[in-house]
């Protein structure tokens, strides 16, 4: 599998240095950022496979920066993550386009596991829009 | 639906007449028994018998294909239907979906438009503020309906990867795990160890499941269990989700996937969940089922078939990168 890039949003700031770090240390090239806000305004110029999404920030949530996210990159996947799982956001995520969930605190060896699911579910799904062009 | 159930009570008369019959034959056979007596006899009577048993064995038979053919017909009515209202429903939202996009949008301006004014010269600020901010909270509901629709009817293709169903599953169990707590509802696992790989669309899988999940708690409300279960049937990878709730009327059991169709206060659920799972099974080349009494509880069956040759490739390609 080639290289890929991660994108990690939480506002605790511990959380995300540590699972960066973490991610990075598996050859994986993780950025972090603490908000939703930051999290666009990085994605309006760079591009990112996967993306690790808290639910629960202050400001502009989880599930409404998904939503945007869906809406700029859609073939990017995003990870919620969740500490105090909420049935109703869970289903929102899920019908907005979301991978999966996971409870915190994340086991890094799942949350990989689950990142690589991910980014392979992006390649299939980029693999599909160009046999489509070549097609079409 | 009516038709079809009248036909298989016929069925059932008939297969009546015909075991009737077989009896008939044994009876008639005894006198001949006593008349001839001997040999001659017993083997008129184990003549008799004989025959009994097989037109048994046969209109058994008959019955059986009869029932397995009823059902088929209702599966198949059942998705025609919900792909025909899929079709009428989604032509609605695309063209509703449009207007909704400008009425937000203006009434964003006007917000913004009021940002401007000043109180002291404009009375009942306030007031308007109010009343748009209400427009825009219904411009919001109306949005997230067609977005249901639209996803409801949606052609995309599935993605295939594997999956282990059983960590899918549970995964789902975990999210509503703590709110059922909170509402002393329990959740019952009882996974089939060791399943093998599942290819499917695991996001789209998810959805099904938490969909199911969440409607069983609904049903429980307080106090009660929530079962998932996995295992291999002949048909398949199977999930069953039950729960110990008020159970479904039996004339709604026909309804429960229809889009639309709700049970809940008006407003509190759009009745598209059950048909969007309902949708995405079939997508997956699955089906779902559900069984219930009223007040004795619900059970919402998929069956997923075992995965077949072009899945494995589209995954190993994936996976070779």
């Amino acid at each position: 599998m080639k290289d890929f890039r991660v994108l990690i949003v939480d506002d605790e700031p511990d959380f995300l240095e540590t699972i960066v770090k973490r991610l990075k240390k598996r050859k994986i090239d993780a950025s972090g950022v603490s908000s939703g806000k930051e999290a666009l305004a990085l994605l309006e110029a760079q591009v990112f496979d996967v993306v690790v999404l808290d639910v629960r920030m202050p400001g502009m949530d989880g599930i409404e920066t998904l939503r945007e996210m869906k809406r700029m990159r859609p073939v990017m996947e995003v990870i919620m993550l969740t500490g105090h799982a909420s049935v109703e956001s869970g289903m929102q995520g899920m019908q907005l386009g979301a991978f999966d969930y996971m409870m915190k605190p994340a086991d890094i060896d799942e949350l990989l596991e689950k990142i690589r699911q991910a980014y392979q579910r992006k390649s299939l799904h980029e693999d599909r829009l160009k046999e489509d062009k070549i097609i079409g | 639906m009516v038709s079809m159930l009248e036909r298989f009570n016929l069925h059932e008369k008939a297969g009546l007449r015909d075991n009737l019959a077989a009896v008939l034959m044994a009876l008639l056979a005894l006198p001949l028994w006593l008349k001839a007596g001997g040999v001659y006899g017993a083997a008129a009577l184990a003549l008799a018998c004989l025959s009994f048993i097989r037109t048994h064995h046969l209109v058994e038979r008959i019955r059986a294909a009869e029932r397995q053919k009823c059902r088929l017909d209702q599966e198949l009515i059942q998705s025609q239907k919900l792909a025909s209202i899929g079709v009428f429903a989604s032509g609605i939202a695309h063209e509703i979906n449009n207007p909704i996009a400008i009425i937000g949008q203006e009434a964003q301006w006007i917000k913004h438009v009021m940002k401007g004014l000043d109180p002291q010269v404009c009375k009942g600020l306030p007031e308007m503020e109010d009343s748009l901010q209400e427009v825009l909270n219904q411009v919001n509901r109306c949005r997230e309906i067609t977005h249901k629709l639209l996803d409801f009817a949606r052609k995309k293709d599935p993605l295939i990867q594997a999956a282990d169903l059983n960590r899918l599953v549970d995964d789902m169990a975990r999210l509503v795990e703590r709110e059922a707590v909170s509402r002393n509802i329990k959740i019952l696992r009882n996974y089939q160890p060791e399943l093998p790989p599942l290819f499917t669309d695991p996001p789209l899988m998810r959805q099904v499941v938490l969909n199911l999940l969440n409607n069983a708690m609904q049903a429980v409300d307080r106090d009660g269990a929530v079962t998932v279960a996995t295992r291999m049937s002949e048909k398949g990878f199977e999930v069953r989700v039950s729960d110990t709730g008020c159970g479904i009327p039996a004339e709604d059991l026909n309804r429960i996937f229809d889009p639309f169709f709700t049970t809940k206060p008006q407003g509190k659920g759009t009745g598209l969940g059950l048909s969007i799972c309902h949708g995405i099974v079939t997508k997956l080349g699955g089906s779902i089922a559900v069984e219930s009494e009223k007040g004795e509880g619900a059970t919402f069956t998929i069956h997923l078939p075992e995965d077949n040759e072009s899945h494995v490739c589209k995954s190993q390609s994936a996976d070779s990168r």
